[in-house]
């Protein structure tokens, strides 16, 4: 394993390998890891995959806001899922930062997130960073409910978080948080460090098997060249794809 | 649609929901062991929308990809305010949403008047001009500025003039 990953492509090969083939999976507008992801899945992982990127001229399969309908009729096994704030409860917050009443940021997390986390049999979350503030006690506002009692009907798989650090997972059942790996360069106890929230036991926690050269060549030749001729966000393929 | 109230799979345990009263979870009448949120209708009292073209019976194309027909449908009155005025707007024009003069209660000529939003293929979003907005909306003293500055007592010829330094394409 030569060649190094940036943040955005680390995030990307880790993500691709949950996509499963003869699955339909989706990510929303302004989600360029989650779809390069895809597109990388393709060609390795899931050939078959039905992948939906809205945002991308060609591979938007024309849903726009019938994406929420499709995910609620149950259609959709996997959506790709950003958050600023998760917490111990499996809280994650989408909405803004600050007091809800006097917001110091605005997100877009209003639109769809309240259905599409609910209705999606899958969601992968993915952040740029892994710090305190973006794993806290409590979120200031919550976008998504980890946990519902059981008269609300929702897919139960766990959902995943992929950050700079580790790769997280919450199992709603239980209710809680475990370590799934670390990347290179990180140890558990250093996560959890960064993490504002237990991840439970941390004593045996495999390493991330870090993006291959292969994965990172298809990466930035197939994938890119495929984003640049679909219009799915071109300038971000050209400028991100490559070596560093 | 015309219904009183719409389930919706998702948004329960969230703050959207506590901060609303117009959810409420309720059980499915057809299933026992299950609740979901229920949203009220929303049916506002006038709707202002932004057509590309429009005649003169009020038969209008309005924005592709967006809830504009449903709001439409869901308003006691319907202005429309359109980019052009044409002799006949039918469902097969290309384009927009067709929308029925049916629902419509007006119509108004306004090049320039989904700003400073934009009408794609005719003119872009006004981002600087939207970031004033922001700026602005932060306190009563300064919105009651932009208002003052923009709003009150202009007359749209004049807000559009102080906003474009081009002039708007396709005034029909």
């Amino acid at each position: 394993m030569g060649a190094k990953a940036n943040t955005d492509e680390l995030l990307a090969v880790l993500m691709s390998r949950e996509v499963r083939d003869w699955e339909t999976s989706a990510c929303g507008a302004v989600s360029m890891i989650p779809a390069a992801a895809m597109l990388l899945a393709e060609v390795t992982v899931a050939p078959n995959a039905e992948i939906i990127i809205l945002g991308s001229e060609k591979l938007d399969r024309n849903l726009g806001k019938d994406i929420h309908f499709l995910s609620q009729r149950g259609k959709l096994d996997l959506f790709f899922h950003s958050a600023v704030q998760f917490d111990a409860e499996g809280n994650f917050n989408l909405h803004v930062i600050g007091d809800p009443n006097a917001p110091e940021r605005r997100l877009p997390g209003g639109y769809g997130s309240g259905l599409m986390s609910y209705t999606a049999k899958r969601i992968l979350f993915f952040r740029t960073e892994h710090t305190p503030r973006t794993f806290v006690e409590k979120v200031d506002f919550i976008s998504g409910a980890g946990k519902t009692p059981p008269e609300i009907k929702r897919p139960q798989e766990p959902f995943k978080i992929f950050t700079t650090a580790a790769v997280l997972r919450f199992d709603r059942g239980p209710g809680c948080y475990s370590l799934e790996s670390v990347h290179e360069g990180y140890t558990a106890q250093q996560v959890q460090s960064l993490t504002g929230f237990s991840l439970g036991d941390i004593s045996n926690v495999p390493q991330t098997v870090m993006p291959t050269d292969e994965e990172l060549r298809l990466l930035r030749t197939e994938v890119r060249d495929r984003m640049i001729e679909t219009g799915t966000y071109p300038e971000w393929a050209r400028t991100v794809l490559q070596p560093a | 649609m015309g219904v009183p109230y719409i389930p919706v799979r998702g948004l329960a345990g969230t703050d959207v929901f506590k901060r609303r009263d117009d959810m409420i979870i309720a059980p499915n009448p057809f299933d026992p062991t299950e609740e979901t949120v229920v949203a009220l209708a929303q049916n506002p009292d006038v709707a202002i929308l932004h057509a590309l073209r429009a005649d003169r019976d009020g038969n209008a194309l309005l924005r592709k990809h967006g809830e504009d027909v449903m709001i439409a449908q869901a308003s006691r009155r319907v202005i429309v305010t359109a980019e052009e005025i044409v002799d006949k707007v039918t469902a097969d024009d290309e384009g927009g949403e067709y929308i029925s003069a049916i629902n419509v209660t007006a119509v108004v000529h306004a090049p320039g008047g989904a700003h400073p939003s934009g009408v794609p293929g005719l003119y872009e979003m006004d981002e600087e001009h939207i970031r004033e907005y922001i700026k602005a909306s932060q306190s009563d003293e300064a919105f009651q500025a932009y208002l003052n500055r923009y709003v009150l007592g202009k007359s749209e010829a004049e807000y559009q003039s102080m906003v474009r330094a081009a002039p708007v394409l396709g005034d029909g």
